[in-house]
């Protein structure tokens, strides 16, 4: 093992230079500057800059079981009026790669040197992509609820890749994830004002094949981000899981 | 003076209600296929996160008052709908229809509200492309 480490930082210093003659070969970057808030689809939307369908969710035997399980029972605590609590129940951010689409909070992309920055305004979450630099192997990353993310330019497309997340975090349709998870993100201009991130998570423990899913949204001019403090939390997690309404008597 | 009310469940069939979209907890506390007219006074409108409430004290016609606890989506979302965090103060009369909890107690999403000013105001916006 010990043998291998030169190798691996041969390759990892080879990667670092592929990605910055990239970055300096004149390329032009898009910019992503400004507010961005969810593009849905349905009705009065146009369905070319819509997101395309998501590829199916396959998990792997062992966890597919459990998580078919998970959601019967979350619906029938529904049906009864008790849904299940998440994190966000008690006021967790959501992480990568949930943050980048909470209902109808916008998000705000902050390019500067060397760096994008995002920030979610649902509950004022901050995530940040360092360009041009070499991802870390994913067993030197502290898991959290953000991990670390890296990015590079290819043709217009913002390529992020993220390591990291730990398990607790949710993922995409709150599948189930190891902390073996990679998240690959391509974010390009469909039009001006149009903006898609492609995700695809990989996760050679948990899943039988990467699933690819894409969240579009459109520009917001002169939109000012709202703060999002969660200090006012009425609801509450019963003994079971299922969440509750504090109502008041006067 | 308190206005006199008016607190019926006009439906139970299935509504189509616009709701905030969900980002602190599932929708499924309320009987979203019920729609409730209540008509009272604001004792309080918080304009806070996860989300904002109005406490709204309602009153038979015999006398007898009861006290609601109304549920909205977060200052973000309303912003998007038209609210202003000064849209209501304590004593004001107005009418909404809401979702009531499905436990019975007398707490309750908010749907639409008519504001003393006669402002007609949803819980949020409808986001381009309708309902998500």
């Amino acid at each position: 093992m010990q043998a291998l480490r030169p190798a691996v930082s041969r390759l990892a210093a080879v990667s670092w230079l592929v990605l910055l003659s990239a970055s300096v070969s004149g390329q032009s970057t898009p910019d992503f500057t400004g507010v961005w808030a969810p593009y849905r689809g349905g009705r009065g939307a146009d369905a070319a800059l819509a997101a395309p369908p998501a590829t199916p969710l396959v998990l792997k035997p062992e966890y597919a079981v459990p998580f078919e399980t998970r959601r019967k029972t979350e619906a029938e605590a529904a049906a009864r009026g008790e849904p299940i609590a998440s994190g966000a129940v008690a006021c967790v951010p959501y992480g990568v790669p949930r943050m980048m689409s909470v209902a109808l909070y916008p998000i705000e992309i902050l390019p500067t040197a060397g760096q994008i920055t995002i920030v979610a305004e649902a509950f004022s979450e901050v995530r940040r992509i360092y360009l041009n630099k070499p991802q870390l192997p994913i067993d030197d990353v502290p898991p959290g609820y953000y991990g670390h993310s890296v990015g590079h330019w290819e043709n217009g497309t913002l390529v992020v890749d993220t390591v990291g997340i730990k398990t607790a975090v949710p993922a995409y349709q709150n599948m189930p994830h190891s902390v073996r998870m990679r998240i690959t993100e391509r974010l390009r201009l469909v039009t001006a004002d149009i903006l898609h991130d492609q995700i695809t998570i990989d996760d050679p423990v948990v899943l039988e094949k990467p699933v690819t899913y894409t969240l579009a949204y459109r520009r917001m001019p002169g939109y000012e981000m709202v703060e999002f403090v969660c200090d006012n939390n009425r609801e509450f997690i019963d003994e079971k899981g299922g969440t509750h309404l504090r109502v008041r008597e006067r | 003076m308190r206005r006199p009310v008016c607190a019926a469940v006009v439906s139970a069939g299935l509504i189509l209600v616009a709701i905030p979209a969900r980002a602190h907890h599932s929708f499924a506390m309320f009987d979203m296929t019920k729609r409730v007219t209540l008509a009272g006074t604001v004792t309080a409108f918080e304009w806070t996160n996860p989300h904002a409430y109005i406490e709204l004290d309602v009153t038979d016609e015999k006398g007898a008052t009861k006290h609601w606890s109304i549920e909205l989506g977060s200052p973000s979302i309303l912003m998007q709908g038209g609210w202003k965090f000064k849209d209501l103060k304590y004593g004001d009369k107005v009418t909404m229809v809401v979702s009531p909890l499905k436990s019975g107690e007398s707490g309750a999403l908010l749907s639409s509200i008519t504001m003393p000013d006669g402002r007609v105001l949803g819980n949020g916006p409808l986001p381009p492309g309708g309902r998500q």
